[in-house]
């Protein structure tokens, strides 16, 4: 019974408030949203918070994965913001990738996931098969394929012969043009956010567009009025999540320069440059203070990404 | 026995009492079950397993386990097990990676066991030596191995030119790809991929001219010039086209599956010899090996002979008598050697090499004799590289490539990498 | 007024003309093409001899040679069925976690009040943000001494513990999108929040549980890094370390029997999104919610 003021409601945060004052009463306000959270709470302090720690540790030491870590202080964040040239590579790298990636990604997704929306004859056969590209995930025959694609005798290039008489370069191993062929297989595995945007649509109340026709509203006001603000909060977390998971990209860039980054560090991701330095070098400390460093960069993106949305995210509340 | 990372840091997540109470569990491994970890693909993980139950047979007691990964795989995943003290017994070891291993102390020294249960008297001293950093055996030799040429013979002899062969010099050799070139096949296939971000072929041309990577303190073992003037060959050639352009070049992601070569750009590929099988497979076209060309006539042949790879053991390992005699199978005794045959090398035993030498087909054995071709000629092994020497290969590639896209001259590419080397040398 | 615009602004109810019906399909079918193009790239390439996978780009294999299949099932020491199955263990098992734990949390994030809400919350956003490579020696060392090593529990017994922070996310989003008065409606009955969670929110979101479904099972089948560190005895492998273990970059490969193997591996996935997608758009139907 105590419980029921817990709901997150207009009403219930009154009564709560109300109510207010004994030990009592602040455990059962409490209660049911920690036994709600229960086992994420176990998982955090059991599993991430710990390794997270010792990587924050570890970020302010020597480690070589062998030996024991040796502290050296801030040296590490000290060398990557004054002394390292490839920090600053990988920076524009990623920066260059997530300004480029995320927006077409979305929009292509959000295109199509309308598209699919409406009623289509062979919507599931469709919809499976765009979202293949998504399935492969990162498989090496995806790797093998991307190179010959964009090779120099390549599928695009003997294309672009044939349509414009224009003989092409080796997009993907030219440094000028390499970067852009990851873009491309992001925006191509489209597929996750929209199925996200296709839940989104789905759960949008069909009797909302029927009162709408009833008062006259074309399609195109009902996507501005109904359509658009009903699906902000699904917008919204795919680009936050997609830009998350840009900035963090790694198998692209992996699978495709087999690790290098190459050709001359034009797809030199971060998170590569930071696994090099992990794991092909024996800098773990230094990759770690790397890691942190990405965790500042992203978590000011999304605390500003959350402060925007309170003026442009409607949620039902 | 080095320190691994303080237990305490990693569980400050309240996780303690509980792990406490396994703690023990892993590391207590049973001394009769060895562990035991290799990279390399399906042909090599049969071979392997087939010399694990014959072992078994020989020496019921010892059960050794196997796990394999690929390459790209294999690195992190041994890392992980040696970071997290669980790491196993017997430990498949790259030239490169074993002096890492080695002198942080994870590998477990082996020179007591030479003559006690380690029979490799007849490998000869250089490849007993190879496995040796620091003055101590760390690693058994398990394939003789060298740089190489391989050469598409019939793309070769089909333009009219003189194919890359023993004895030949770089100028000759530069001569002949440009001679290919305006002969070539078709557009786009060139007579030879660009060697010129290739570490290994740029020691070679380092030792022709009786220099090395490194010095015997520790140092570059090459000035600017040395490096402007490796550049430059290949800026001529590449300018005359006789290799592949820039963009072609850096589609080669240094394995088998991307080279020029197998990608039909290219009719030369510069590898190492235990790789022939593998290129061979992905290859239509029968494939030849040869030497490196030379500056010149009379200048040393710049080979030498390295362990394709070694076996070492884990310095954690409850049974390194065990784990030694394993080894001792795969290199020293018939039954063993044989069922390995050449797939991780040239055996270094002579007397081994010899015996296999008969059951071979002729990819492998044309791998045998070009290491029994190179031998009279090739040089000492080179000193061991200092510490963080193996990110000089990364910074090699890619100054070759700054030359090569035109950013900048062969000259400034000289005074690049020395400066990045130094700086990557001096690190830590 | 082009057909085009006409389309857009006619009520749904109506027809689209068999203009717009043909140009949106061929649209549809040339888009098509170019996400299949990979798949077809695949299949003819498990048919041909792998010395001619690297040096030609044509679709159409010299030779049909079903050997990759049979070399791929059978080449390594146990067949590749026994990758499909622990694959399917661990990500059957996988999903059931995410869909359970996730939701939990993304429950108590989106519809109770309790102090610290929003500090959990964004704490568990920080957890995205982590490059993964840095964790993974810390929480080798914590599985190890756990004794999970060589299990395939570190890949499974986390996501029961939520730790996926975007499938709370995602599920938190949806979960706002539903009406509050229903839950507040419930309260007046008399409803537990576990009542509410069961009854109304899990009911009434199957659309966004399918995606988080779809989603945790497809990525835990592609995922190889998980299986790598963790899984070291070839009887429990995953399909995708199964995969890899064709290919070494440094000596000899069997890139035919990957691409073979590849292809049957993406008989599950497809099937299992194939299945969840009709949940995805059955959701509507029972969604049926008045406001």
């Amino acid at each position: 019974m105590a419980l029921h003021s817990e709901i997150l409601s207009k009403e219930g945060r009154a009564s709560a408030l109300r109510s207010r004052g004994t030990f009592r009463r602040i455990l059962e306000r409490n209660a049911a949203g920690y036994i709600f959270l229960l086992p994420w709470l176990l998982g955090f302090f059991g599993l991430t918070l710990g390794p997270a720690l010792a990587s924050l540790y570890l970020s302010f030491t020597n480690y070589d994965l062998l030996q024991s870590p040796d502290w050296v202080g801030a040296a590490n964040y000290v060398r990557i913001l004054s002394d390292d040239p490839k920090f600053g590579a990988a920076m524009r790298v990623t920066f260059t990738y997530v300004v480029l990636s995320v927006p077409l990604k979305l929009a292509f997704a959000l295109a199509v996931a309308m598209a699919f929306n409406r009623g289509i004859k062979g919507l599931t056969l469709y919809r499976a098969i765009f979202y293949l590209p998504s399935l492969l995930g990162s498989s090496v025959a995806i790797a093998v394929l991307w190179r010959q694609l964009f090779a120099s005798d390549g599928l695009v290039n003997m294309a672009l012969w044939q349509i414009f008489g224009f003989e092409g370069p080796s997009w993907i191993s030219n440094p000028d043009y390499a970067l852009y062929t990851l873009v491309l297989l992001s925006v191509w595995q489209f597929g996750s956010p929209m199925i996200i945007f296709l839940a989104g649509l789905r759960q949008i109340p069909t009797d909302m567009y029927e009162a709408a026709e009833m008062d006259g509203a074309g399609k195109a006001r009902q996507f501005f009025k109904i359509t658009l603000p009903l699906l902000t909060p699904v917008i919204f977390f795919n680009a936050v999540i997609q830009t998350i998971e840009a900035f963090k990209a790694f198998t692209p860039a992996f699978i495709i320069s087999e690790g290098t980054g190459g050709p001359i560090n034009s797809t030199l991701f971060y998170t590569l440059y930071l696994y090099q330095e992990a794991f092909g070098f024996f800098r773990m400390g230094y990759a770690s203070a790397l890691a942190w460093i990405l965790v500042i960069i992203i978590s000011l993106f999304t605390a500003f990404s959350f402060l925007g949305a309170r003026y442009w995210v409607h949620y039902d509340e | 026995m080095p320190m691994m990372l303080d237990r305490r840091s990693v569980l400050c997540g309240g996780l303690s009492a509980l792990s406490l109470a396994a703690l023990n569990a892993p590391a207590l491994a049973q001394a009769t079950r060895l562990r035991m970890i290799w990279w390399g693909s399906q042909e090599r993980a049969d071979r392997t397993n087939k010399a694990i139950a014959a072992f078994k047979t020989a020496k019921p007691d010892i059960t050794i386990a196997g796990e394999f990964a690929g390459w790209s795989d294999y690195w992190p995943r041994l890392a992980t097990q040696v970071a997290g003290r669980n790491a196993p017994d017997i430990i498949q070891m790259d030239y490169r990676y074993i002096f890492e291993y080695a002198r942080r102390g994870a590998l477990a020294p082996l020179d007591d066991y030479l003559g006690k249960g380690l029979t490799i008297d007849d490998f000869g001293k250089p490849n007993i030596e190879s496995g040796r950093i620091d003055g101590k055996l760390f690693g058994i030799n398990l394939g003789v191995n060298s740089s190489v040429v391989l050469y598409d013979k019939a793309a070769w002899e089909k333009t009219g030119v003189t194919p890359p062969s023993m004895g030949q010099t770089w100028e000759e050799f530069a001569e002949n790809t440009i001679a290919f070139g305006k002969k070539k096949p078709k557009p786009g296939y060139f007579a030879t991929a660009d060697a010129s971000g290739l570490e290994p072929s740029f020691e070679n041309y380092l030792r022709q001219n009786n220099k090395a990577l490194f010095s015997a303190d520790g140092q570059l073992g090459y000035e600017p010039a040395d490096v402007a003037a490796w550049f430059k060959m290949w800026q001529d050639i590449r300018k005359s086209g006789g290799c592949v352009p820039a963009d072609v070049q850096a589609l080669d992601q240094q394995n088998i599956e991307s080279n020029a070569l197998t990608t039909g750009k290219a009719a030369t590929a510069f590898a190492h010899s235990n790789q022939f099988v593998g290129y061979q497979a992905l290859n239509k076209s029968k494939l030849s090996l040869t030497a490196y060309p030379r500056v010149g006539k009379s200048s040393p042949s710049g080979h030498y002979l390295k362990p394709s790879m070694l076996m070492s053991v884990s310095a954690t390992s409850t049974n390194p008598k065990g784990a030694v005699d394993f080894i001792n199978f795969l290199v020293a005794k018939p039954e063993g050697v044989d069922l390995l045959g050449v797939e991780r090398g040239v055996p270094a035993s002579t007397a081994m090499r010899d015996q296999l030498t008969t059951k071979l087909d002729d990819v492998s054995k044309a791998m045998v004799e070009y290491i029994a071709a190179i031998t009279p000629e090739v040089g000492p092994l080179p000193i061991n590289p200092p510490q963080g020497a193996g990110e000089l290969a990364f910074v090699l590639t890619r100054v070759s490539q700054e030359v090569a896209f035109g950013r900048i001259t062969p000259e400034e590419g000289g005074e690049r990498m020395v400066t990045e080397a130094k700086r990557t040398l001096a690190r830590k | 007024m082009s057909d085009a615009t006409r389309d857009i602004l006619t009520p749904p109810k109506v027809q689209r003309s068999p203009l717009v019906s043909v140009l949106l399909h061929t649209a549809l079918i040339i888009c098509s093409f170019g996400m299949l193009y990979p798949i077809l790239w695949m299949i003819s390439g498990s048919f041909r001899p792998q010395e001619e996978l690297f040096g030609t780009s044509s679709l159409i294999p010299s030779a049909l040679d079903l050997g990759g299949y049979f070399r791929g099932w059978t080449g390594l020491q146990v067949t590749f069925g026994r990758f499909f199955w622990n694959s399917l263990v661990i990500s059957v098992l996988a999903t059931i976690g995410n869909v359970v734990g996730c939701s939990l949390a993304a429950f108590a994030f989106s519809r109770l009040r309790f102090g610290g809400r929003k500090f959990w919350f964004a704490l568990m956003l920080g957890t995205l943000m982590l490059p993964y490579h840095v964790v993974l020696i810390p929480q080798y060392i914590l599985f190890l001494h756990l004794g999970w090593v060589n299990t395939p529990l570190p890949l499974i017994v986390p996501k029961y513990l939520a730790t996926d922070a975007f499938f709370i996310f995602l599920m938190v989003q949806f979960f706002r999108g539903i009406p509050k008065e229903l839950d507040e409606a419930a309260v007046m009955d008399g409803c537990s929040p576990f009542r509410i969670y069961w009854k109304i929110m899990l009911p009434l979101s199957l659309p966004v549980l399918a995606t988080a479904a779809i989603f945790s099972f497809i990525w835990t089948w592609d995922d190889f890094f998980g299986p790598l560190i963790y899984l070291s005895d070839i009887d429990t492998y995953t399909v995708q370390l199964g995969l890899r273990s064709f290919v070494d970059s440094t000596g000899s490969s069997d890139w035919t029997a990957l691409f073979a193997m590849s292809n049957l591996s993406l008989i599950p996935v497809f099937l299992f999104f194939l299945f969840f997608q009709r949940l995805l758009i059955e959701g509507i139907a029972t969604t049926g919610m008045k406001r």
